[in-house]
């Protein structure tokens, strides 16, 4: 519900966000009790001494509150904080010597079966797997619609992300290139377009050295240079085909600048009835596929401490796996942040200090910006969306976990050089004996009311392009 | 309790004493000066002439779109900075810094990081009120009207006396004049800020306190 995300920014409370960290681990024991049937007297405490195994349920955290952003965890500084229900919000070390293969990240929500035998640490010896959300199913009735509805034809839609200038201009000659192959070889049926459209961390933009090429006037905002140069651009689109806008959190057009972000306002960017503007993160349905959208860099940012075969996976597979596991888009807590080292002289102006001393400041430049009160609307509803896509600075990819579609577009432009963008390609559903695969739970006299799993992953082509 | 965070008298304090701890819009030259901005008056680092803010090291006149980039790069940061989350415990043996947050949010979770030990009580940092004060202050600096009445928050300390003395007062029909000139473009200044202004949450609850205020007491 787009609604929602229309909350005011700039007051979390910190209660607020508290209760909200408190039921992600209880929520989870719900879950897990329901899922799993265990008794209720398994479940403990694991910050107090037990002789008997108990199941806990909490969130993985470090071992000291001090521990820099870019520290680099291990097996030896993990804590796991209780929830008040379950051990009055008390963090216990973890002893993971007994396990053998793992993959752990903060603010992880995790379910372990072990004991604490002196009081003080919480020994492992088993890790229970948090259950899944199911997958998407659709009726054989309205399959059948779709494909009417698209005349048998496969779904092509083009995913590309922002920045769409390099960092040593604002120039958006590659942007003009892109809209002339959409309208002239891949006439797609979607695009769909992820800010920042305008970086506030450019370092033109920081400088105030700003330009813009080709223009009589130079716009008086940068919130003006989207009207004046990005949306013309984008007006060029065919407007038979849908553009779908997503911010991200350095867009200038966005003055929701929180995770979980509202969309940006399409009437203010001056964009015609094709061009719908969705949150971030979001989620929606093209036929039957489901695809879910989060605009926060979890694949940069989700650091994990990993054993075994875990240590041997592509790192992708894993964050990916996480993502679904832990039912929302960015499960990372705290989230990240991003700082430059400054010289003290040029910061002394701010602080209205004329002190020459050499000391190294830190100044703030961006981050995930969780606006944690907010973050339930971050998790997926109550399935699995078909695809994800969430974009990272780190080279593209596209790959299929758990049977979801898992693509990161990577940027459309990157700091010194082009960057790489996605064509998707779903064909249609294929009813036939080898085609979806049927439910079979769902046993209907009604050949029409027959539910299927969409196998997106079975159906879906993923081609990368250079920009 | 919200009555706590009641200042009747906000609008009756000066802009010096109210953006005591606001950070100065820093702005940038091509020449590579850097100076504070305090908006229309007396600077050794800038002048502002008929059409806006012009580096005294250099004489170049800064475009508008150059003001507004580096106010709205600043306010941005500031807004990330709120959202990066740093808590600090107020018990002064303790005094940890942390982006950690007990479920109970208030508890500390101690130098051991275990959550108990410690009695001190976990507050934000950057709290939203001084994000809310600093994006006033990023307001009132372009306000000429109260350039004119020469209310702004000084740039320089009555004490610094030697910055004093290389600034040139601006005579009162030379400021008149230059607060006019630069309305429009100022107007655009302030528009940049109020974008971030209304959406932040405490500019309601300010509202809401203004209105409690207004309320006339019940009489027992
Ligand atoms: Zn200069
Ligand atoms: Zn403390």
């Amino acid at each position: 519900d787009s609604k929602k995300f229309k909350f005011k920014t700039m007051r979390q409370k910190l209660l607020e966000s508290a209760d909200v960290l408190d039921d992600q681990i209880d929520s989870f024991a719900n879950i897990i009790q329901q899922h799993y049937q265990f008794d209720s007297f398994v479940f403990g405490n694991p910050a107090i001494a037990s002789q008997n195994e108990i199941v806990a349920i909490g969130r993985i955290v470090p071992d000291s509150p001090l521990i820099p952003q870019d520290a680099i965890l291990n097996s030896d500084s993990l804590y796991l904080e209780t929830s008040r229900l379950n051990g009055i919000g008390q963090r216990v070390p973890l002893n993971l010597k007994n396990i053998e293969n793992y993959s752990f990240f903060l603010g992880q929500i995790v379910c372990l079966k072990g004991l604490n035998p002196t009081g003080e640490s919480f020994v492992v010896k088993e890790i229970i797997q948090l259950p899944l959300l199911g997958a998407p199913v659709t009726s054989k009735k309205e399959l059948k619609e779709f494909n009417k509805l698209q005349q048998n034809q496969s779904i092509k839609i083009i995913v590309c992300s922002g920045p769409y200038t390099s960092n040593s201009n604002l120039d958006f000659t590659y942007l003009v290139d892109l809209v002339e192959r959409i309208n002239n070889e891949i006439k797609p049926h979607l695009v769909i377009m992820l800010g920042p459209f305008i970086d506030i961390t450019h370092p033109k933009i920081a400088d105030g050295s700003i330009e813009i090429p080709n223009l009589s006037k130079q716009p008086d905002t940068l919130q003006d240079i989207m009207k004046t140069t990005v949306s013309p651009i984008l007006k060029t689109i065919n407007n038979k085909i849908q553009v779908l806008i997503i911010p991200s959190l350095k867009d200038v057009n966005s003055n929701h600048c929180a995770y979980p972000q509202d969309s940006l306002d399409k009437k203010l960017l001056a964009l015609p009835k094709n061009f719908k503007c969705f949150p971030n993160p979001c989620s929606f349905q093209i036929n039957e596929i489901l695809i879910g959208i989060s605009n926060n860099d979890i694949f940069k940012d989700l650091k994990d401490v990993t054993r075994g075969d875990s240590d041997k996976q592509n790192r992708f597979d894993r964050i990916a796996n996480h993502i679904i596991e832990q039912r929302r888009y960015y499960p990372l807590f705290p989230g990240s942040m991003k700082t430059k080292k400054v010289n003290s002289i040029q910061n002394n102006i701010n602080k209205n200090e004329y002190s020459t001393k050499e000391e190294e400041l830190i100044e703030h430049i961006s981050g995930a910006d969780l606006d944690i009160p907010y973050l339930g609307l971050s998790e997926f509803s109550d399935v699995i969306p078909d695809i994800l896509i969430i974009p990272s600075e780190l080279r593209f990819f596209a790959r299929v976990v758990k049977n979801v579609v898992v693509i990161n577009p990577s940027n459309f432009m990157r700091q010194n050089s082009p960057g790489t963008y996605v064509v998707l390609s779903i064909s249609p559903p294929d009813l036939g004996e080898n085609g979806l695969t049927k439910i079979d739970e769902n046993k209907t006299t009604n050949e029409d009311d027959q539910l299927y799993i969409h196998d997106v992953w079975k159906r879906a082509r993923v081609d990368i392009f250079k920009t | 309790t919200a009555s706590n965070e009641l200042q009747p008298l906000e609008s009756m304090i000066s802009d010096a004493e109210r953006f005591k701890n606001s950070e100065y819009l820093t702005l940038q030259c091509s020449c590579g000066s850097s100076f504070k901005f305090g908006g229309i008056q007396a600077s050794k680092d800038y002048m502002i002439t008929h059409h806006g803010v012009q580096c005294n090291r250099c004489s170049t006149n800064f475009s508008n779109l150059r003001v507004t980039s580096q106010l709205e790069k600043i306010i941005r940061a500031n807004i990330s900075l709120y959202y990066s989350g740093w808590l600090y415990c107020d018990d002064v043996t303790c005094g940890i810094v942390t982006r950690q947050i007990s479920v109970y949010g208030r508890r500390c979770i101690g130098h051991s990081g275990k959550a108990h030990g410690c009695k001190g009580i976990m507050r934000y940092r950057y709290s939203d009120k001084q994000l809310y004060n600093q994006l006033l202050f990023f307001d009132s600096i372009f306000d000429v009207d109260k350039a004119k009445k020469r209310s702004l928050k000084p740039l320089y300390e009555e004490q610094g006396e030697e910055d004093k003395e290389n600034v040139k007062p601006i005579t009162q029909g030379a400021l008149d004049a230059l607060c006019e000139q630069n309305r429009d473009f100022f107007d655009i200044c302030r528009g940049v800020i109020n974008r971030y202004l209304n959406n932040s949450g405490r500019r309601y609850v300010d509202m809401g306190s203004i209105f409690e205020f207004m309320v006339p007491e019940q009489k027992a």
